[in-house]
């Protein structure tokens, strides 16, 4: 397999989240990942204490002409997630036509990361880039609730409001769309949450078909750090894989997801210890010790077809 | 295997050198890999355009502090490489030597990246300072013929030499020495280059037992970018399997070099087409393609024992 992936996101040197929770998993799945490290902190900025430096537009852009000037500047897919920074997310939109104009079969898959649980986490002005220039040129988005909410102006109370954000969503750009998670009552009870999935393609005669999932995944009580990262690169490879079957790409997804997140939460807890709650590095995703579930995920969540 | 490396090395957004070189195979082998990178360029410097930013000795020290504040600078290996700064090298210094006050037994492997084919390619500044600051503190190196000449002021001719130069890296700190590559002739002709490895562990009970070996490695008519770097990497991993086995660790090591070699050579001359010159872009590393090659190396390479003692104790 030949598939070169653009990466643009942060570098931690402890933990996994941005690149580094984006890389190992799509390297050791085959594809070739180019990275380029948006910041380099210390850690993720749960922990107590993070230091480090970012990277400007104008370094962004510097890093780009390198490639552009070997004439290396190929890819398959772009990948973006958390950013911070205005005019950082204009540079990256401006990268991503440019390479969609050298390959116009390019798959640009987005984390539009604003907010969750009712706020916003970013400054509030990167919203109008993210609804009037990047989700346009997205090919897959990622959005939790909150941010589909954000981005169609709509509320989502039923899955049928769902539905109806996901068609908004698809008229801005991206035919492929998950809401990767949401306060829908799930039906398995409370100790799951609800994902919804949505996929236009135009058939060979011409006619425009949605298929259109809905998944139930495990709670766990435990905040994670870099697994929105993680499961952007892992639909990255699923849908790759199954370009046109999004049941079986998210599930396979859903289930990298599960396995990761378990491992990690037995671990926490053991370094924990009984009745103690565990801490942000004890929490980090246990990414190495599951290559296996990585290359080859054990199907744990079946995802269901909503019309 | 919990096992946690801090490697300071250079970041290529494309290709393989530096912390692209290291990171995916030690963490297909199981290592957690912290990293800090020493620069962020679009590719390494030999393609015909380059551009990037590079890491300031302050700035190094600001990340290190983070990870120190959160108390988790824990580490059982730290691996560095190429360096082209003398206050960056001296901030290594002093977070390594922190480090081992804070796991004495922490294994510090360096590549004491100066030059090769008789010519330094780094500032001339950086000679003292790996000389009397960082080799001291290494446990594993790895030098070419011109490195370790260089460090030790003594020609390598014979193989004699080579275990002479081997001995006197041995007494400036690091327990386990490996001359990547020499210019000695190998008995199995020209087509063959001659690598040698020595290690020297003291025992307990005050006794020392050493260990030195040689390997005769396939050449390959090209030049490639980021195997010394992987070669460092992947001696830390084999040598953390095989502690006290420098023939099998060596063995392990030029063997899955051997297998990215011949897979990386074969895909280039595919892309270059018959009778053109691979370019430096098609020459890179197929790292995520030789991952089985990487985590469960079939020997390709063999070393020979040329020498085995242990000191009696006196």
């Amino acid at each position: 397999m030949e598939c070169r992936v653009l990466s643009i996101q942060s570098h931690v040197v402890r933990g996994y989240v941005g690149n580094k929770s984006a890389s190992f998993p799509l390297q050791v799945l085959g594809f070739e990942v180019d990275s380029i490290n948006s910041v380099q902190f210390s850690n993720h900025t749960g922990y107590s204490h993070w230091k480090g430096q970012v990277l400007t537009a104008d370094e962004l852009h510097v890093l780009y002409e390198g490639i552009k000037l070997n004439n290396v500047h190929q890819y398959d897919y772009v990948l973006t997630g958390y950013t911070r920074d205005t005019s950082f997310l204009e540079m990256v939109v401006d990268i991503i036509q440019e390479l969609k104009r050298a390959n116009p079969n390019l798959v640009y898959v987005c984390d539009p990361v604003l907010g969750d649980h009712g706020s916003m986490y970013v400054p509030q002005n990167l919203y109008p880039v993210y609804k009037n220039k990047v989700v346009p040129v997205a090919d897959i988005i990622t959005p939790n609730q909150f941010e589909a909410e954000l981005l169609t102006g709509k509320n989502i109370s039923s899955q049928k409001d769902a539905v109806e954000v996901m068609d908004l969503l698809h008229a801005m750009g991206p035919d492929t769309v998950v809401i990767t998670s949401s306060d829908l009552p799930p039906r398995l009870g409370d100790r799951f949450l609800v994902s919804l999935g949505s996929q236009r393609h135009v058939r060979p005669d011409g006619t425009r078909v949605t298929q259109r999932v809905r998944i139930e995944v495990p709670k766990v009580d435990a905040v994670f750090v870099g697994t929105g990262d993680l499961f952007a690169a892992m639909l990255l490879a699923w849908t790759h894989h199954y370009p046109n079957d999004l049941k079986t790409a998210c599930e396979k997804t859903f289930s990298v997801m599960h396995h990761v997140i378990q491992r990690t939460i037995s671990y926490a807890h053991e370094l924990a210890g009984p009745g103690r709650r565990p801490s942000p590095p004890q929490l980090e995703l246990r990414m190495i010790q599951s290559k296996a579930d990585i290359e080859d995920p054990a199907i744990v969540t079946e995802a269901t077809v909503i019309s | 295997m919990e096992c946690r490396i801090l490697s300071i090395q250079s970041h290529v957004v494309r290709g393989y050198v530096g912390n692209k070189s290291a990171t995916f195979p030690l963490q297909v082998l199981g290592f957690e890999v912290d990293s800090i990178n020493s620069v962020q360029f679009s590719n390494h410097t030999g393609y015909a355009h380059w551009k990037g930013q590079v890491l300031t000795a302050e700035e190094l020290n600001v990340l290190y502090e983070g990870i120190k504040l959160n108390k988790v600078n824990q580490y059982d290996y730290i691996l560095t490489g190429y360096s082209r700064d003398i206050s960056f090298l001296e901030v290594v210094v002093d977070i390594i030597q922190e480090l081992k006050k804070a796991s004495p037994s922490l294994v510090y492997v360096c590549d004491p990246v100066m030059g090769d084919n008789g010519a330094m390619y780094v500032p001339e500044n950086l000679l003292p300072v790996y000389k009397n600051k960082v080799v001291p503190l290494a446990d594993i190196l790895t030098p070419n013929q011109f490195e370790a000449e260089l460090l030790t002021g003594k020609k390598i001719n014979t193989e004699e030499d080579a275990v002479k130069v081997m001995d006197l890296l041995h007494e400036m700190g690091p327990e386990t020495v490996v001359l990547t590559s020499t210019d000695l002739r190998s008995k199995n002709g020209d087509q063959f280059l001659v690598a040698l490895g020595s290690q020297k562990i003291k025992n307990p009970d005050g006794t020392s037992t050493s260990q030195k070996i040689s390997l005769d490695i396939p050449k390959v008519d090209a030049v490639f970018v980021g195997t010394g770097d992987l070669f460092a990497a992947m001696l830390l991993a084999w040598t953390h399997h095989h502690p006290k086995d420098l023939k099998t660790a060596c063995e392990k090591t030029a063997s899955v070099m051997h297998h990215v070699i011949k897979r990386t050579i074969t895909y280039a001359n595919e892309m270059a087409g018959p009778g053109k010159k691979p370019s430096p872009a098609q020459l890179e590393l197929r790292m995520v393609q030789s991952k089985a090659d990487i985590e469960n190396p079939s020997i390709a390479v063999k070393a020979k024992v040329i020498e085995k003692t242990s000191d009696q104790k006196l």
